[in-house]
């Protein structure tokens, strides 16, 4: 085990959300330069991406529990110490996400190499909206969530992309640490798939 | 007087001393006089003595060599003192003492000689042999459910003697008759009302000869003994963040230090590379330790890191390479006359009961399991050239003192323990590993305070575990009766492997432990065999929380509920039909009476389950009530009932035995040490959770009084937790789970 | 850098990513709060910030951001107890006694937000506190008992 050392330059670091929030570029592809069966390809990443655990397992709708996985903890589990999530989302009273999942005032590296720890980022920690129900779905199930406005906030496929880019806690599951294993291909990889099936229209398997 | 009263009588008596301003009261051995760990305090040609009781004209000091845990070993040592002596233990000060031979522990080995249930003479005997070998290797140890069998005459003894020669000196001051006097807090009370303080007569005390000739208080008289509102001396401590325990303590000057250790037991460092460590924050040396490398930094949080980033290169374990390659060892030495330990329990001839088409059978594992208590392992050691000094919770102060003179080359007197209390131990802190590290460490800066602290990870990978365990069963059942036993237990030793490690004695013979709470149960049963076989010593073991029966209870229980279910009968009344000891049977009639035991269906997807475990010659029934949810097996309700012939802390008592049901039931569920390339795989608690509130039913806690023998509580509530929950499960569902931890088999919400 | 506990400001001088819970304990000699397992597994480390309960090992000081730390030492002492400790004492929850520093902070951060939690909420808020002796089922009913002390106050 090897934990690098956390320098003193964190001090220096105010500048690094912003760092690397601009380190993803949203370009989407023309207009009508994806065909419907591009953006099926494109959608079968997507949901790679999404059907992970490292994305499903906070993506738990209605249930109200994030579960764990990973190779100590044998098939995916409920998240130990019997953690709910509330309705807001964040933890129930006095045991909110926050109180293990601490915020960084600063996106420093290395926060979340300890394995096992809680990992932070610089935003308050929380399961994703009950609506975005991902855990245990299928391609199709999730396909029609993510194009469907009354369950995925009203956003666009740019609006999705720009959600990816501001959600420091979706940036996380790209670099998880701590030997944990990171979301399929890149954060960018990931929104150029995104961008590339909303214009080829948003189309899902079942269509 | 009960036998155990007589065994105390002979192997010590209470003495007195004079100590700066007062005295000291306390026992001393007579066979051999031992050393006395006071003598350094007194002057010359005075009394070589153990100290019970101290007292000067500042106040009242009471000894309690056995340490606390958690497990309320301190109050209850006090308050046996207290008892008899008439003080308010709240009122005096408490301290562990120095380690010291004086404060052996003859209860420890002598549950090692004999089941619980047999009072024959030549058990008596062979229990006294025990305590000879105890005093002999000056086993001054926490553990074994020993405290309050040890301590109960002995220290009442100390209180009283302590409590006559007050009077005896007020007598002599006042010309009052010494019959005439009485004692209330702290004070000898004369016929006129006026009273002495003990610390007034502390000094006339020490002067004159000790009154030996004492008779201790029967107990319908005692005040503090057995009295529902009698409180643990350290709540409020416990309750405020006041408590010191051994990793809060601070010695002037002192210097933080961490480890990495080779984690395969045991093995060499071949080499390591510390350069990055070295420039970390806070580093200040770096300590090549045996098998490992130390570091010591401003703090702890920086050892740890730094300890981390050293990169070592380490040597091969001396044992099989990963679990897989370790259940081979087990399977090979089961049933293997080769590798026989012994065979303690052989009743009618099960070899021509079992020949037969009927046969039942059935096979057992148990896993390694960590100790894991909340408190990891730590340190402060001081060393100069003269001296060394040691601050740890510690189960064996005396050979904690040995380790340290073998590698300091500094005389026995020169080195000092001071044991501190402890954050949980279930037998992690009779280990001492950590201890020498510390050692060593602070022979690197001689004059420098040193504070070891392991990592959670490096103490949870350098566990002395539990030691895994394989049973094979055999049995048949005839007429709606269980009529044939027959299991065999292949386990590695525990004992042996334990102390040779940690005192340096070879223990010959067989390991009583290995089949510990399978032969030793009071059933009679037509053709009863229980045959232990020792397999090669792998990890390398040591005593978890009830020892053998932690892993038998579980193994000896199921097989039985299992005869018990094929023969068609109850089980609870098979049980006792079958038990033959009246003290075991009251204990699981009592058990159905509250519970409410009308059999093991509860209704749809509901059911309930009996065990019963004799350990440390306490009997204790359990029953666990399950419901099958749709996410898994819910505990909904634990009912315990024990027998320990006398209920000194009724509250604590409680505590003891659900805190231990608790224990045995979170392990059960999802706890084990897995090994790959040497290394145990669970380094923290995410990976051996044990039980969380949210999982704990609800319970009811019954103790009996009807045994001959006063007992202690510490682990006899482990056992039967496991196979009380198997058995209840398998009345839910019908799924027979015969692998622990369960929840490789099935869910738990 | 300074820091404010106990309502106390204390100035140190350590490694910003070093964890508030070492800062407390090696730095400001601090000792109530607990070494458990530095993951936020166990909880003995649990910390009021700002009247919220904290796994103290999991927050770097330099995140602390002004945040007013309040240990077991700050929520009651032995002369002037806390309802929740006056509780803990009467229902003789300790054994060992090491997580209960962890437990005592986070029943009572509880029972600032809630003052009269279901069973379920006590089951749900309890659960990330580890004791390993087994002494829920009176941490249980202390939370409870301290409940009633509170609203009676």
């Amino acid at each position: 085990m090897k934990y690098p050392l956390l320098v003193a330059v964190i001090l220096g670091m105010g500048s690094a959300v912003l760092a690397r929030e601009t380190a993803v570029e949203i370009v989407p592809p023309a207009e009508g330069s994806v065909s419907v069966e591009d953006g099926l390809d494109a959608w079968s990443r997507v949901y790679e991406v999404t059907g992970h655990p490292r994305c499903a397992n906070c993506h738990t709708g209605p249930s109200d529990r994030p579960m764990w996985s990973g190779p100590t903890y044998g098939e995916t589990r409920p998240h130990g110490m019997n953690i709910q999530a509330g309705e807001s989302r964040m933890g129930i009273e006095n045991l909110q996400c926050s109180t293990c999942h601490t915020t960084k005032d600063e996106d420093w590296d290395n926060a979340n190499d300890i394995p096992h720890a809680a990992p932070r980022v610089a935003m308050g920690w929380q399961l994703a909206p009950v609506e975005a129900d991902w855990f245990g779905r299928s391609t199709e199930e999730i396909c029609a969530q993510l194009r469907d406005p009354d369950r995925n906030g009203g956003r666009t496929a740019i609006d999705l992309a720009e959600h990816l880019n501001h959600d420091l806690i979706l940036h996380w599951a790209w670099s998880p640490g701590g030997g944990r294993e990171p979301a399929p291909y890149s954060l960018q990889e990931h929104i150029n798939d995104i961008l590339a099936w909303g214009v080829a229209g948003m189309p899902c398997p079942q269509d | 007087m009960s036998r155990v009263g007589t065994i105390a009588r002979r192997t010590f008596l209470i003495g007195s001393a004079t100590i700066a301003g007062g005295v000291a009261f306390g026992a001393y051995m007579v066979n051999r006089p031992i050393p006395n760990p006071l003598l350094d305090d007194l002057a010359e040609g005075e009394a070589a003595i153990t100290p019970y009781v101290k007292i000067d004209a500042n106040g009242i000091t009471l000894i309690t060599p056995r340490a606390e845990m958690g497990q309320g070993a301190v109050a209850l040592q006090a308050n046996l003192i207290a008892e008899e002596l008439d003080i308010d233990p709240a009122s005096a000060t408490l301290t562990p003492g120095m380690p010291g031979l004086a404060y052996y522990n003859a209860a420890t080995l002598e549950e090692g000689a004999a089941p619980g249930y047999d009072d024959s003479t030549s058990t008596q005997i062979t229990r006294y042999m025990f305590g000879k070998v105890a005093k002999l290797i000056g086993l001054q140890i926490t553990g074994g459910s020993s405290t309050t069998p040890d301590s109960f005459t002995k220290l009442r003894t100390a209180g009283a003697v302590a409590r006559e020669t007050l009077k005896e000196a007020a007598a002599q001051r006042t010309g009052v008759d010494r019959s005439q006097l009485a004692t209330k807090d702290g004070h000898v009370i004369l016929p006129n009302g006026e009273e002495i303080a003990y610390t007034a007569l502390a000094a006339e005390s020490a002067l004159i000869a000790p009154v030996e000739d004492v008779t201790l208080r029967d107990p319908s008289t005692w005040r503090l003994l057995g009295k529902p509102n009698m409180k643990r001396l350290d709540m409020v401590a416990k309750s405020t963040g006041t408590e010191i325990y051994g990793i809060d303590c601070k010695v002037d000057g002192m210097v933080f230090a961490s480890v990495c250790a080779n984690p395969a037991i045991g093995g060499d460092i071949i080499s390591f590379d510390a350069t990055t460590a070295k420039t970390m924050p806070g580093v200040q040396e770096i300590v090549p330790v045996t098998g490992g490398v130390g570091v010591i930094a401003s703090n702890t949080w920086y050892a740890i890191q730094a300890a981390n980033a050293v990169e070592c290169v380490w040597g091969p374990g001396s044992y099989p390479e990963n679990s897989e390659k370790m259940w081979n060892v087990l399977e090979t030495a089961i049933d293997n006359e080769d590798y026989f330990n012994d065979r303690q329990r052989d009743e009618g001839d099960v070899a021509v009961a079992l020949e037969t088409d009927d046969i039942i059978e059935a096979e057992y594992r148990v896993p390694y399991l960590a100790h894991a208590p909340m408190e990891p392992m730590n340190a402060i050691v001081l060393v100069t050239d003269t001296k060394c000094e040691i601050w740890s919770g510690v189960q064996a102060p005396i050979w904690t003192r040995d380790k340290a003179v073998a590698l300091t080359g500094l005389a026995p007197e020169n080195v000092h323990v001071y044991v501190q209390q402890m954050g949980g131990s279930f037998g992690h802190r009779a280990e001492i590993k950590h201890v020498e590290q510390a050692v060593e460490i602070a022979m690197a800066v001689k004059g420098t305070p040193v504070k070891l602290t392991w990592s959670r990870e490096e103490d949870m990978t350098h566990e002395f575990p539990r030691p895994p365990a394989i049973a094979r069963a055999r049995g048949k059942v005839s007429n709606g009766q269980v009529d044939t036993f027959d299991l065999s237990v292949s386990q590695a030793a525990v004992i042996p492997s334990w102390l040779e490690r940690n005192s340096g004695i070879a223990m010959p013979g067989p390991d009583p432990s290995i089949a510990h709470g399978s032969w030793d149960q009071p059933f009679t049963i037509p053709n009863y065999r229980v045959t232990a076989y020792r397999a090669p010593d792998m990890v390398p073991v040591s005593t978890w929380r009830s020892v053998g029966a932690s892993g038998n209870g579980f193994m000896h229980d199921t097989f039985m509920d299992e005869l018990i279910h094929a023969a068609g009968a109850d089980p609870l009344v098979e049980r006792v039909r079958l038990c033959f000891d009246g003290t075991s049977r009251k204990v699981m009639e009592e058990v159905g009476k509250i519970s409410g035991w009308d059999g093991p269906s509860l209704g749809e997807n509901r059911g309930r389950g009996i065990a019963f475990c004799m350990s440390f010659g306490v009997p204790v029934a359990q029953v666990v009530e399950v419901t099958n949810t749709p996410n898994g097996i819910k505990i909904d309700k634990a009912f315990i009932v024990a027998d320990v012939g006398t209920v000194l802390d009724p509250k604590n008592a409680e505590a003891q035995l659900f805190g231990g049901m608790i224990y045995g039931l979170g392990h059960a569920i999802n706890s084990e040490l897995t090994y790959e390339n040497y290394a145990a795989q669970q380094d923290n608690y995410h990976a051996n959770e044990g039980l969380r509130l949210f999982q704990t039913p609800e319970f009811e806690v019954k103790i009996l009084e009807n045994g001959h023998h006063i007992r202690g509580l510490g682990e006899p509530g482990v056992p039967p937790a496991a196979p009380a929950l198997g058995n209840a499960i398998f009345a839910a569902t019908g799924q027979r789970i015969r692998e622990m931890p369960f929840h490789k088999h099935i869910n738990f919400v | 850098m300074e820091i404010s506990v106990n309502g106390e400001k204390r100035e140190i001088d350590v490694a910003l990513d070093m964890p508030l819970l070492w800062v407390l304990r090696d730095e400001l000699g601090i000792m109530g709060p607990k070494y458990g397992c530095g993951i936020a597994q166990c909880g003995a480390c649990t910390v009021h910030i700002d009247g919220m309960a904290v796994r103290s090992c999991q927050l770097a000081v330099s995140d602390l951001a002004g945040g007013e730390v309040t240990t077991i030492e700050g929520l009651g002492t032995p002369d002037a107890l806390h309802a929740v400790q006056e509780a803990w004492i009467e229902e003789q929850v300790a054994q060992c006694g090491y997580c209960q520093s962890g437990q005592i902070m986070q029943a009572a951060s509880l029972l600032d937000a809630d003052p009269a939690p279901s069973d379920e909420k006590i089951d749900a808020v309890m659960s990330g506190n580890l004791c390993r002796c087994g002494t829920y089922p009176r941490i249980r009913a202390a939370v409870k008992s301290a409940a009633t002390k509170l609203q009676e106050t």
